[in-house]
């Protein structure tokens, strides 16, 4: 074990979570981590590089991690897996022209070694929108069910209303408590 | 169980267990002695500054952060984690991470101040943005400060 690692695990005491999110560009990953950190969301431009929030929630501290989603930069995303005990896949729910790129995408990540033990939470996000998919569609159309590697969730969410974000943050929380802290 | 069994062991146990906690005390203020000594050693510190001089330039006091931020974070624990694993060996040939890393479990952060700010560099992406934000601008500063002078001196 090197120096650093040692360094690392100082900060499991402190309950820190760490939580990745990712998903398409324009899927409103920077829109829902400042809204949930309740700061204005009306100048957000496209991310060209990662956002970091430190937030406290239900007594743990969580790092929440935005990278950005355009294509060029997808293979960049693997520089930040490492120690991720959590996966937010933000989907646009009105996008069903990019659905099939989607879930080609996620499945690339629930293939990678180094997100196996991450709980992933789906948002599918801008429910506000006319013509967004259901959950029950998004299931279907994303073939969640056939997930059976990671604990998952999927939530409906408006990353502009706010509406149900608190609530897939709570389940991802939950999960990885219940995953990581038990022994305490 | 005869009461004269009761106290006997019992004094053994604290006696024992005493024993313990102040070896492992002492490994521990010497491991953290010597990482002390090591990161404010001026070869330490000029590695640092190396370091800094070479990337300070990428940085900028923004909120969104570049990728290439990732890429200097990953060679800043190379080149730190090399040298004071190397230093510690020096220093204590019988260093074992493994045991520096139990002493750490059984305690609640008793690393504070300038070391402890020294160290969440390393393993903290925020403090480690924040330590070359605080460079750039004392860079600027002096550079704003150099560009002063210049002109002054011109126009004697």
């Amino acid at each position: 074990m090197g120096f650093l690692t040692v360094l690392k695990k100082m900060k499991q005491k402190e309950k820190e979570i760490r939580i990745l999110m990712l998903g398409l560009d324009n899927a409103g990953k920077t829109t829902i981590l400042k809204r949930f950190n309740g700061e204005p969301i009306d100048t957000i431009s496209p991310t060209l590089g990662f956002n970091i929030k430190t937030l406290e929630h239900k007594g743990f501290k969580l790092n929440m991690w935005d990278v950005g989603g355009q294509k060029s930069l997808r293979s960049y995303w693997r520089n930040y897996f490492e120690c991720t005990d959590g996966l937010i896949w933000v989907v646009d729910s009105a996008d069903k022209r990019r659905l099939e790129d989607c879930k080609k995408e996620l499945y690339v990540l629930l293939q990678e070694e180094r997100l196996a033990g991450a709980t992933l939470l789906i948002f599918a996000n801008k429910q506000d929108l006319p013509g967004a998919c259901t959950v029950e569609e998004l299931k279907d159309i994303l073939d969640l069910e056939s997930i059976k590697t990671h604990h998952w969730k999927i939530v409906s969410c408006s990353a502009v209303t706010g509406e149900n974000l608190l609530k897939g943050i709570d389940w991802i929380v939950e999960d990885i408590a219940a995953r990581i802290f038990t022994l305490d | 169980m005869n009461s004269f069994e009761v106290p006997s062991s019992t004094i053994d146990d604290l006696d024992i267990s005493h024993s313990f906690e102040d070896n492992d005390e002492r490994y521990f203020s010497e491991v953290v002695g010597h990482i002390e000594e090591i990161i404010m050693n001026e070869n330490f510190q000029s590695i640092q500054q190396d370091f800094m001089e070479k990337h300070w330039t990428q940085f900028e006091d923004d909120e969104e952060n570049r990728l290439i931020y990732t890429d200097i974070f990953k060679e800043y624990q190379n080149t730190v984690e090399k040298y004071i694993e190397k230093s510690l060996l020096e220093k204590m040939p019988h260093f074992d991470p493994n045991k520096f890393d139990e002493e750490l479990s059984n305690r609640k952060f008793e690393l504070e101040g300038e070391i402890f700010e020294m160290l969440s560099t390393f393993s903290n992406f925020i403090s480690f943005k924040n330590m070359f934000i605080d460079y750039k601008k004392m860079k600027e500063e002096k550079l704003a400060e150099l560009s002063f002078h210049i002109s002054v001196l011109k126009y004697n």
